[in-house]
């Protein structure tokens, strides 16, 4: 039930995102002072209009494209590069492994969302520079959970079976230990998937991260701050198309770990 | 226990050191902020005059070295905005963060552990249903959209609390309640799933086998023997909220320490965000460090160990 909840969800983001060109009738970036701040049920906007006239929907769709890129991008990042580190500091227990724990130590020692916004403003606003910042704050966690589980499937006997059979170590590595260890890379990667797609919002929403007048639902929630008291529909829809998604990644990253991994706690 | 403390201390101390490095090294790479701190129509001549006098002509490895220096005495330099000390501009928030990060830890523990202890003792109950939607809601649910809906509905349209600001306690509702969901729903998954692990336990059988009540079983033997991911979690929390509730504080124009954050971040003012970031980063490992400390009071296993 959940999961079905949560496939559905995520897929109606994805093709929200997949034909935001096709489904809205609005370019998201023309303005049309004629009719600005029309309410939802406005004859062709449906979700009404923002303070430059741009039809709300059309922002809302093309917002799911660039979180579920900006997430996708940043997922892919931060699996390959923290769970290659993990699988190495697990595998080779020499001085590569502590360095790499210590490093782990001290992002852990700063709370993700100030370490990923001061990441930001150091290198810069913008899209490519926001999948940075969040890739750069996010691969820790890969590495501390593959580099613990590498840790103790080491120790099982089929490992210890094809050592000694004279197996070589790469291919011992990549044939008997990253097959055992890529369900729980699967798991962190869907319940982080959603951790970064709030935590881009929440860093383009106090300034950072990408720009207006590009329709991502952070900075367009930072905007409608200001109109509030006339139009709460500019502060509801990017939300809840946010909270939803959120919502459906949080909920298949769930019985995705129910299924494949249920002792992992992330 | 004495070795166990000694090398955990010392651990710490190398991860505050190594987290000062880092973030110096972060905001020096960052460029140079004299510049925008000049009006437009200055000489060169006083720009440099300007960097000479904070130091930014010297080379990284002195400036490193005095800024490691000064921050072992708790200096961090000046303000370039508020030409004032940085860390104490810092410490003047610090009350601000602690009374709300207090008050949405409490409202957090007061909710979320009967939750899930509820939830798993009637598992798969009415009571267990409703309250993974709600949990899970919670998590979902970006604080910031929260803030804005909760503003809307309460400040904007019912009147019944301000929209933002400091002063009387109905200041401080909405930015707890914003900070307590999020953190709620956590902590009742937790506890649900901690619960559920300890009732599975053969000594669990006993104490009921031997006719024990239902709320000694549940409130002596399994709360306990709970309680230790719930502790991990809860200083982690506490850890992330006295680092200041970025986002939330600046939605509510909550003058802590998350605010001036990101105020001295958009204002380029480097002495600040160096005493603010490193600031967060020690209580954040002090937090850590006060967890791992509490594992031993709680299971006397680790201690051994």
């Amino acid at each position: 039930m959940k999961a079905w909840l949560g496939l559905g969800l995520t897929l109606a983001a994805v093709l929200a995102a997949a034909f935001a060109p096709w489904l809205a009738s609005h370019d998201p970036l023309s303005a049309n002072f004629a009719a600005f701040l029309k309410p939802p049920g406005t004859p062709g906007h449906p979700l009404g209009t923002d303070q430059l006239g741009r039809d709300l929907l059309a922002r809302v769709l093309h917002g799911a494209r660039l979180a579920l890129f900006i997430g996708a991008c940043t997922v892919v990042i931060t699996a390959l590069v923290g769970g290659t580190l993990g699988l190495i500091a697990g595998f080779v227990e020499r001085w590569p492994s502590t360095a790499l724990m210590r490093l782990a130590d001290v992002q852990l020692s700063f709370p993700f969302i100030l370490l990923a916004l001061t990441i930001n403003a150091i290198v810069g606003l913008g899209l490519r520079n926001i999948i940075i910042s969040l890739s750069a704050a996010g691969w820790v966690i890969y590495a501390r959970v593959v580099r613990g589980e590498v840790l103790s499937v080491k120790q099982r006997e089929f490992v210890h079976a094809a050592a000694a059979l004279g197996m070589s170590r790469w291919r011992l590595l990549f044939r008997h230990i990253l097959p055992n260890v890529a369900p729980s890379i699967i798991v962190v990667a869907s319940l982080q998937f959603s951790q970064f797609i709030v935590a881009e919002a929440a860093i383009s929403f106090l300034g950072f991260g990408v720009q207006p007048p590009t329709p991502a639902w952070g900075s367009m929630l930072s905007e409608s701050r200001d109109f509030l008291y006339i139009a709460w529909w500019l502060a509801a829809f990017p939300g809840a198309a946010l909270a939803l998604t959120a919502l459906g990644v949080n909920l298949v990253g769930d019985w995705l770990r129910d299924t494949l991994d249920p002792k992992l706690r992330v | 226990m004495r070795r166990y403390l000694v090398a955990r201390l010392a651990q710490t101390a190398l991860v505050v050191f190594l987290s000062l490095s880092a973030v110096f090294l972060m905001v020096r790479l960052s460029g140079d902020p004299v510049t925008l701190f000049m009006p437009m129509d200055i000489q060169a001549k006083d720009v440099n005059e300007f960097r000479q006098r904070l130091g930014f002509n010297d080379p990284l490895g002195v400036q490193y070295a005095r800024f490691i220096a000064g921050a072992a005495r708790g200096d961090f330099g000046e303000s370039l905005r508020y030409r004032r000390d940085a860390l104490g501009l810092v410490l003047e928030r610090l009350p601000a963060t602690m009374l709300l990060a207090g008050t949405a830890l409490a409202l957090t523990f007061v909710v979320a552990v009967p939750l899930g202890v509820l939830s798993a003792v009637r598992r798969d109950g009415l009571f267990d249903h409703a309250g993974t939607v709600v949990t899970v809601l919670g998590q979902a649910v970006p604080g910031f959209w929260l803030g804005l809906m909760l503003i809307y509905v309460f400040a904007v349209q019912l009147r019944w609390l301000p929209t933002g600001g400091i002063g009387t306690p109905s200041h401080l509702v909405m930015p707890s309640i914003v900070l307590a969901a999020f953190y709620s729903a956590r902590v009742a998954r937790l506890t649900r799933s901690a619960v559920l692990d300890v009732l599975n336990e053969e000594y669990i059988l006993t104490a009921r086998a031997k006719g024990l009540a239902e709320t000694r079983v549940i409130g002596k033997h399994t709360l306990r023997n709970s309680a230790i991911p719930i502790v991990t979690l809860a200083g982690l929390e506490a850890g992330q909220l006295l680092g200041g509730a970025v986002v939330t504080e600046t939605i509510f124009a909550w003058p802590g320490l998350g605010r001036l954050t990101v105020q001295a971040l958009l204002n380029r003012d480097f002495p600040v965000v160096l005493a603010a970031v490193s600031f967060t980063s020690i209580i954040y490992t002090l937090m850590n460090l006060v967890v791992d400390l509490l594992y031993g009071w709680l299971d006397p296993r680790v201690r051994r160990a």
